[in-house]
């Protein structure tokens, strides 16, 4: 039984390309961004609007992207230069400039690609890869305020601490939803699922954030009125699955479809496209340096390297998070050369096997050959996860 | 496949003249006379590697044949003896560190430790197993290296040495390259060693930042920050303590060898005939990093003497061993991979330049003042590490004084950093130059595919 206010969420985001046409029309300025670590309250606290780019699963985009980038670049970043090489889709036409972060090198090599095909003009973030270290954290602090400069150049105002706070408070409350939304779907009472979930979260990145927590207040009076508060436990037949690995962006649905196909349930994920960047985002200075401090200290990204395994706070968090949404087995998600998450694959089924928690690895591309290929690995892992209660 | 007939055979014609020349002057004080290097050569090397000598064509490595240039008798005999060496140093507790190439290694000798590039640590792995002929050593080298695809990905192209440290039993002390953009897979490679079964290797990531990171204060600060805790990690592994002298000195010692290798390069390049073949000059040019023989003061003995045979060389018109008249002059761009020299000069080429090993060669270190500051600045300021229209910039530079005809960008296969730019790298230098270009991708071997696609472009270039 599908939420009333779900449908409400759909029709919002068709009718946003046509809201940003028109503001920016009465002067407004719309930023599209991408990464793990760009400050969105800082972009939208200077009355910018943010809108994070990128889709997945339309070979056809990655087709056209790589004659730009390479075909040795995962799809995610091909298709996103085929979105700038073919310019149809409406956020990419209604974008005025862009911010990417340098988490991932691939990300950062895109946008190289498209400030030098598509003469972008692109605000770039630098990210620490010794991320844990107190030098990196002031590093990261100066990179923040000089992304913030720039980003002042390009409103033409300077970012107003009262708006900030006031923005901080807006999107603090949009995570505490977020993540309790995702405790709702976990549930045995299923009044909305993991996919649903996803699309919800995914559609605040589109969405007007003001609007968007009302939307997201909306959702939970309707799942707190129907089913109280929610209490995570497994059903019998069930197949609890957790996924991890590589981004799933909004239109990558192939292999979420199978799982549902086969009788699979996603009750979570630590995807950086996903849940995990909601989480321990602690914010306490109200400044942009305090943003980077409380951004670089969340779950670390995949794409950062980590030395010393058993102290892992990505692996840690994964692990509380299987836990937490009672997951019996891990779907690894990677795409075709996603080295960050693809050279974890092993490990990180090793560390899990510890555990008793099983993983399949699915390597897959946005291309439909290897549908057939994914379904039958697929159906197995869950019949396995099925057989084992 | 390599038998006693298809080795190479120093001639004993060039011996007397060979002994005469310079010693090899090692960093530990010692040193061997040109006439034990002639010895090891004809006698040891011969039984102890014979894949080395191997005399086909189609073996990109084999030793040039250009027996008149002492630098290239003395280069073979540096890589022959790695094992040897790293053996040696081991045992007198200097620790060996795993880098990546194209980065400059001033604070990790600084330190007290030997910086090995992938290329050098395999030479070391390899040299393990005496006796193998070629095909015999590339069967095991690509046994070797599946272990670390297994552990890792099979698109994994640098492992960081993983198939020889954690799945081998090559005795690194510490891994520890920089995270630049040249290779992305090496701070990957360099995590993985953390599943490992080997708990005594230090790990270390020498974070490079990104964008605009020369312009950035502090980026520079950061990156200073970087090389100053890798030394005292290195500091832990020798128990000693290393000062801004240490680093300076060592920072001064560097630049002599690399404004050797750009002299050189520039007589090189202003040579009507190229005085040597491709494969010694791209030796020749890359010795200029200091890191290939794991001995900064044994390069730097081979750099003095060699420029000295390209003067002489150049002075008297005398071109390198097996170069055809006019050949089609080709400059290569790109990741850590390059085609075979000999057969592309079988085709009427030769490649006169790249811009992998060579961008961090070109960048003199300031000498005075803070030495972290200034190692660091350079090191930011690697012209292969900027955005895409400084960098080719920079690479326009080289391609116009190496006077190349044709620019390849070879990347290799899984290659994600190198690869993404390569398209708008030549697109930019097309349109800067007029030359025309080729892109190439391929896996680390040599490949009849790879060198089909050089020879075809070579014969365009007519």
């Amino acid at each position: 039984m599908a939420l009333k206010i779900i449908d409400t969420i759909k029709k919002r985001l068709e009718e946003r390309p046509n809201e940003l046409i028109k503001a920016r029309k009465e002067g407004q300025k719309v930023v599209g961004w991408q990464g793990y670590n760009i400050p969105e309250e800082i972009i939208y606290a200077l009355g910018l609007i943010p809108i994070r780019l990128g889709v997945g699963g339309d070979d056809r985009l990655v087709e056209i992207g790589a004659r730009y980038i390479s075909t040795k670049n995962c799809v995610f970043c091909r298709e996103t230069v085929g979105l700038f090489a073919e310019n149809k889709d409406p956020y990419i036409q209604n974008t005025d400039f862009l911010a990417f972060d340098a988490t991932c090198l691939q990300t950062y090599r895109t946008a190289e690609i498209l400030q030098y095909y598509f003469k972008k003009e692109i605000v770039i973030l630098g990210v620490p890869r010794n991320f844990y270290w107190p030098e990196a954290k002031t590093y990261f602090t100066k990179e923040v305020e000089y992304f913030t400069q720039r980003l002042e150049e390009h409103a033409g105002v300077k970012l107003d601490s009262n708006k900030l706070a006031e923005t901080i408070e807006l999107y603090n409350l949009t995570r505490k939803a977020i993540i309790k939304i995702y405790d709702y779907q976990a549930t045995k009472e299923r009044l909305i699922s993991w996919e649903e979930t996803y699309d919800i979260l995914q559609a605040g990145y589109f969405l007007d954030r003001k609007e968007y927590l009302g939307l997201l207040e909306e959702v939970l009076e309707e799942l707190e009125e129907k089913q109280g508060r929610p209490v995570i436990e497994v059903d019998e037949d069930e197949a609890r699955i957790f996924i991890s690995g590589s981004v799933i962006p909004p239109g990558d649905k192939k292999l979420i479809d199978i799982i549902k196909e086969v009788g699979g349930r996603v009750v979570g994920d630590d995807l950086w496209s996903g849940l995990i960047p909601y989480l321990n985002v602690e914010i306490e200075d109200y400044t942009p340096a305090g943003i980077a401090l409380a951004y670089i200290n969340r779950t670390p990204h995949g794409a950062l390297p980590y030395l010393d395994l058993e102290t892992d706070r990505r692996i840690i968090r994964m692990k509380e998070l299987i836990k937490s949404f009672k997951a019996q087995g891990v779907i690894y998600h990677t795409l075709r050369y996603c080295d960050p998450y693809t050279f974890k694959a092993k490990e990180t089924k090793d560390v899990l096997q510890q555990d008793g928690i099983p993983l399949l690895e699915i390597h897959t591309e946005y291309a439909v050959s290897d549908f057939e290929a994914i379904r039958t690995r697929v159906e197995a892992f869950v019949e396995m996860i099925k057989n084992k209660q | 496949m390599s038998n006693s007939d298809n080795l190479f055979k120093y001639p004993e014609a060039i011996r007397d003249d060979f002994i005469r020349t310079e010693d090899i002057v090692f960093r530990d004080g010692s040193r061997v006379t040109a006439g034990e290097v002639w010895q090891y050569l004809t006698e040891v090397g011969p039984v102890k590697y014979p894949n080395i000598y191997d005399t086909s064509n189609y073996y990109g490595g084999k030793i040039s044949g250009d027996v008149k240039l002492p630098f290239s008798l003395k280069h073979n005999y540096l890589l022959l003896t790695m094992d040897d060496r790293m053996t040696k140093a081991k045992a007198n507790g200097v620790p060996v560190v795993f880098v990546q190439g194209g980065q400059s290694v001033d604070p990790y000798y600084a330190a007290g430790g030997i910086a090995l590039r992938p290329a050098s640590t395999g030479i070391w792995a390899r040299q393990k197993e005496e006796g193998l002929d070629l095909n015999q050593e590339q069967v095991r080298s690509a046994d070797v290296k599946e272990k670390a695809y297994r552990a890792i990905s099979f698109e994994a192209c640098n492992t960081a040495g993983y198939e020889h440290i954690q799945e081998g039993s090559l005795p690194v002390d510490m891994i520890a390259p920089f995270s630049c953009l040249r290779c992305s897979d090496v701070s990957y490679g360099l995590e993985a060693h953390r599943h490992g079964k080997r708990k005594d290797v230090k790990l270390f990531l020498v974070d490079y930042p990104m964008d605009h990171q020369k312009d950035k204060e502090w980026a520079v600060r950061y990156f200073a920050e970087n090389i100053r805790r890798l030394i005292q990690e290195i500091n832990e592994l020798t128990g000693k303590e290393t000062s801004a002298e240490d680093l300076r000195k060592e920072i001064k010692l560097h630049n002599e060898g690399r404004k050797l290798a750009v002299e050189i390069a520039d007589l090189w390049w202003s040579a009507e005939v190229p005085p040597t073949n491709g494969k010694d000059r791209r030796d020749l040019f890359q010795l200029g990093g200091m890191e290939v023989h794991g001995d900064p003061e044994a390069t730097l003995s081979l750099l003095k003497e060699a420029k000295i045979y390209i003067e002489e060389r150049v002075k008297n018109g005398i071109g390198g061993y097996g170069v055809q008249g006019n050949p089609a002059r080709i400059f290569v761009c790109g990741s850590c991979v390059f085609p075979n020299e000999y057969r592309t000069e079988e085709a009427g080429g030769i490649i006169v330049g790249n811009d992998n090993h060579w961008s961090d060669i070109t960048t003199m270190v300031e000498e005075e003042g803070d030495p972290f500051y200034n190692l660091s600045k350079a090191i930011l300021s690697y012209p292969y590490e900027q955005a895409i229209k400084e960098r080719a910039k920079w690479t326009v530079e080289q391609i116009k004084k190496s006077r190349a005809d044709g620019v390849l960008f070879l990347y290799c296969w899984g290659c994600n950093t190198q690869s993404a730019v390569a398209r708008a790298l030549v697109d930019e230098i097309k349109l800067q130059t007029g030359l025309p270009t080729l892109i190439i991708e391929h896996e680390g071997r040599g490949s009849e595919q790879l060198q089909n696609r050089v020879n075809a472009f070579v014969e365009m270039l007519g």
